[in-house]
């Protein structure tokens, strides 16, 4: 396995980490005050920076060890988790965030953001009232120190010149905090550590472990070299040296624990407790203190104070380099740590609390990791695999008319498995909404505090599953519309309050399964779109006549217009006009249709219904003008028979048809895509009530209905070009393409010459 | 220093000293064995424990076959290494200076 694979992992890891501690600190946002969430949030940071720190990512290293510190206040019940202190930490979780994409793509994060955020956290963790961005750097802030290793910050008790000239900043809380509890009286451990041979082949490295607990606080050292054989006898690869060691830090035993967390399975650690004061007690062995400056064994001591930006950079890459080939094993274990965890059961009864929770949270879902390529290739053949199979099924009935029945049987069987081994394929590429909803979550925040609005983000339905090309599509659009909620939807708090509403405005974000497809709701209880501006705007813009009779509905639609914006004035947010138009169109691209409702006074609601997966579809097999259609079953509202007295004529060319006592426009489908020059006959086709986006339904006319199945779909953009009206190609049981119509295209061509912006419009989508 | 010029050998420890570098320092040593052995540790940029126990078991052995075994020169790095493991290696450094 080559490093980048390793890192890839890690950087995997990191997203489930960082979803993990999104998800805990809004549910501690909502007042959940179980130890466990605290913990979980305290996992994630401190998984992140145990891997970060092994690839020598220092910036992420240093800023998840600031975040971590806090987060260690909050699990020791000492800063009480409020909304203050919530917010900071969304933030925070916002720039571990950000750094973590920059360290694996490069590019640059707000540095001044990150400070400010540091400075925040340090406040907090020190009780100290919140500095404002203005306020003066506090006195010590992260140390520009790279060690390679994952504890980088010096955590000296007193801050000591080394002969180098290089001072390491001492960055313990308290020196800031006023009261710093006096050496001697700092708890004091005994500890034994006796490495196994697997810890040195495994790439850890003792001496590293040691430097890392070293920074803990003051510790004095007793190597044990009793067991080391002459040289002639010796295995240079075994582990002979163990070591007891003293050590007194405020820090705890789980962060005592935590400099040995990825080593512990190749080494006896005994860490206890040492009463009374802190003196090197009882022990008869010959220690030898550990001096505090130990910068010689970092790296970047070589580096003169005050080197440029681009040396630094060097040094942190060499770092990266070394310390990559270092722990590449170290990080490989860390991939399989969950695992080994359940399987330990040393580990069960040693391993403190923090790692019981980890193996509790790794036995509830034992997952592996694939290529997406891999799945895609799988759902790839299935595809031809049902293909295959209509076409055996076909070719059976042609050539064996009276077919005999163990055959049919056998085919019908058939048929039965491809169906559940697709659904079983697909079922594999599905994935929750969630981690695309956590997304909107920090775009709510940012938005809220640019506007200076109030927001509470709900979300429901964060389970629910959906094909994962869906979901990588899903998170554009729904950043544009959440923009627009908060920026456009949400009133002020001050007009929020004049209009009898909470200061605080709600957006809501809900997912849930219907009829086959996945429907994504955004709903704001904002003012709702304000009408007539809508439509002076539009009589503006030249959209609609000024004299333009609309519904309100048609009215309402009208911000999906490419070039429309209500805002008054342009922002950095929304408002460029390019938003909804946008938004449709994707939405569109993926197969879907959205809707918006919307009360004023109370809020619009914008619904959105996406297929649940890219790669077959339902759709009814019909004929037109000798050609194969599909059309999608999902749009179907239902079929019948038209009879020539329920057709009506309506103008020089459009006709209707009566159903049940309503009219609605027929459309040739026929004549719309040009398959034929002169309107057929309704009495001799069958008609398709379909329902288009807006809610408007039309009868679609086709000559006769072949029947119904799930097709597969080919891409007809990737293998041929756009073709209007068409969504897709599939591929028949016989061998034949037949085209997948695109319902709504079709029906927006429909509506006649005056909305003939409006198909060009769908057409260019 | 060392009390028999005529078979007096040196050895110099190479910057990194690492798991990979531990098997070659111990075949090194093993050649060496027989002389009074003065070791050059003032390249050393980084040492681990793999090769401070192959260094240490070397001492001994030395010890053993009465030759000398002593510390010329060391880093920094080197001295603060041991200092960290708790290995003191005073008896061993050249007396001279």
């Amino acid at each position: 396995m080559d490093m980048n694979e390793i890192k890839e992992i890690f950087f995997q890891e990191c997203e489930e980490q960082l979803a993990e501690l999104e998800s805990g600190l809004l549910r501690l946002n909502d007042g959940d005050r179980d130890p466990e969430t605290v913990n979980a949030v305290f996992r994630a940071v401190h998984s992140i920076k145990g891997g970060a720190g092994a690839f020598g990512l220092d910036d992420l290293v240093s800023f998840a060890h600031v975040f971590e510190t806090t987060l260690d206040c909050v699990r020791s019940n000492k800063l009480e988790p409020n909304q203050e202190v919530l917010k900071v930490m969304l933030k925070s979780a916002d720039v571990l965030a950000d750094l973590t994409n920059v360290a694996r793509d490069g590019g640059s994060v707000d540095q001044a953001r990150s400070k400010q955020l540091i400075r925040e956290l340090e406040a907090l963790a020190n009780g100290t009232p919140l500095p404002t961005a203005s306020a003066a750097p506090a006195p010590a802030v992260a140390p520009k120190a790279k060690p390679a290793a994952p504890a980088p910050v010096a955590e000296a008790a007193a801050p000591a010149a080394n002969d180098q000239g290089f001072t390491p900043v001492a960055f313990s809380f308290d020196d800031f905090g006023g009261d710093e509890p006096e050496v001697s009286e700092l708890p004091a451990y005994d500890i034994i550590f006796k490495p196994k041979s697997d810890l040195y082949t495994k790439g850890n490295e003792a001496t590293l472990l040691l430097r890392d607990l070293s920074r803990l606080g003051e510790m004095s050292i007793h190597c044990d070299m009793s067991d080391l054989p002459s040289l002639d006898q010796l295995d240079p690869e075994a582990a002979y040296f163990w070591w007891k060691i003293s050590l007194k830090t405020d820090k705890g035993e789980d962060a005592i624990r935590s400099v040995f967390e990825f080593a512990e399975w190749d080494c006896d650690l005994e860490v206890s407790k040492v009463g009374g004061e802190g003196v090197v007690a009882e022990s008869d062995l010959p220690m030898q203190p550990v001096p505090f400056d130990l910068s010689a064994l970092d790296a970047e001591s070589d580096a003169p104070l005050g080197v440029t930006e681009e040396e630094e950079n060097l040094v942190a890459q060499r770092d990266e380099a070394i310390a990559a080939a270092e722990t590449a094993n170290n990080v490989v274990q860390m991939a399989g740590n969950a695992a080994r965890a359940a399987a330990s059961d040393k580990g069960a009864a040693a391993a403190a609390a923090q790692n019981n929770a980890q193996q509790a949270s790794s036995a509830a879902a034992p997952t592996i990791r694939v290529d997406l390529d891999r799945v895609d290739r799988l759902i790839n053949l299935v595809g031809e695999l049902v293909i295959n199979q209509a076409m055996l099924s076909q070719s059976v009935i042609e050539n064996d008319a009276n077919g005999t029945s163990s055959i049919n049987m056998g085919l019908e069987e058939l048929q039965q498995l491809t169906r559940e081994i697709q659904d079983s394929v697909m079922a594999i590429r599905a994935q929750p909404v969630k981690p695309v909803f956590q997304r909107m979550a920090r775009t709510v925040r940012e938005i809220a505090d640019i506007t200076g609005k109030s927001v509470r983000l709900v979300t429901e339905g964060e389970n629910t599953e959906v094909d994962k090309t869906v979901i990588d599509k899903l998170a554009e659009p729904l950043t544009h519309m959440i923009r627009n909620a908060v920026d456009h939807g949400l009133e002020t708090p001050e007009k929020r309050l004049a209009a009898g509403k909470s200061a605080e405005g709600t957006v809501k974000l809900t997912a849930k399964h219907r009829s086959g497809r996945i429907v994504i709701e955004l709903s704001d209880d904002g003012a709702g779109i304000n009408r007539e501006k809508v439509r002076q705007k539009a009589i503006d813009n030249d959209l609609i006549t000024a004299d333009a009779n609309l519904s309100d509905e048609e009215i309402d639609n009208l911000i999906f217009h490419a070039g429309f914006s209500t805002a008054d004035k342009v922002s950095d947010l929304s408002g460029r006009g390019v938003g909804m138009d946008v938004v449709k169109r994707s939405i569109q691209a993926l197969g879907g249709r959205i809707n918006i409702s919307s009360k004023p006074g109370h809020g619009s609601t914008f619904t959105m219904s996406l297929p649940l997966t890219l790669a077959v579809l339902d759709g009814m097999v019909v004929t037109v003008a000798g050609q194969t259609l599909v059309v999608p079953l999902t749009a179907i509202v239902e079929t019948l028979q038209p009879e020539a007295a329920a057709i009506h004529s309506f103008g020089a060319t459009q006709r209707l048809i009566s159903i049940r006592n309503s009219f609605c426009p027929l459309v040739d489908v026929g004549r719309i895509l040009n398959f034929r020059s002169t309107q057929a006959n309704p009495v001799e086709g069958v008609a398709l009530l379909v329902e288009s986006e807006g809610g408007g339904q039309r009868a679609l006319m086709v000559d006769a209905i072949q029947g119904q199945r799930q097709v597969v779909i080919k891409s007809l953009e990737a293998n041929y070009t756009h073709v209007p009206g068409i969504a897709a190609a599939t591929i028949l049981g016989d061998g034949r393409v037949a085209l997948i119509l695109d319902v709504d295209s079709v029906v927006s061509a429909s509506r006649g010459q005056s909305l003939q912006l409006e198909a060009s419009l769908a057409a260019a989508g | 220093m060392a009390t028999k010029k005529a078979a007096q050998k040196s050895l110099s420890l190479a910057p990194v000293l690492d798991l990979n570098e531990a098997s070659s320092l111990r075949g090194k040593l093993t050649a060496l064995r027989g002389n009074n052995l003065v070791v050059d540790a003032s390249a050393v940029e980084r040492v681990g424990a793999l090769c401070l126990q192959v260094l240490l078991a070397g001492a001994k052995t030395w010890e053993e076959d009465k030759q000398s075994f002593t510390f010329a020169k060391v880093s920094d790095a080197f001295t603060k290494t041991t200092q960290l493991i708790g290995i003191n290696i005073d008896h061993l450094m050249a007396k001279e200076i």
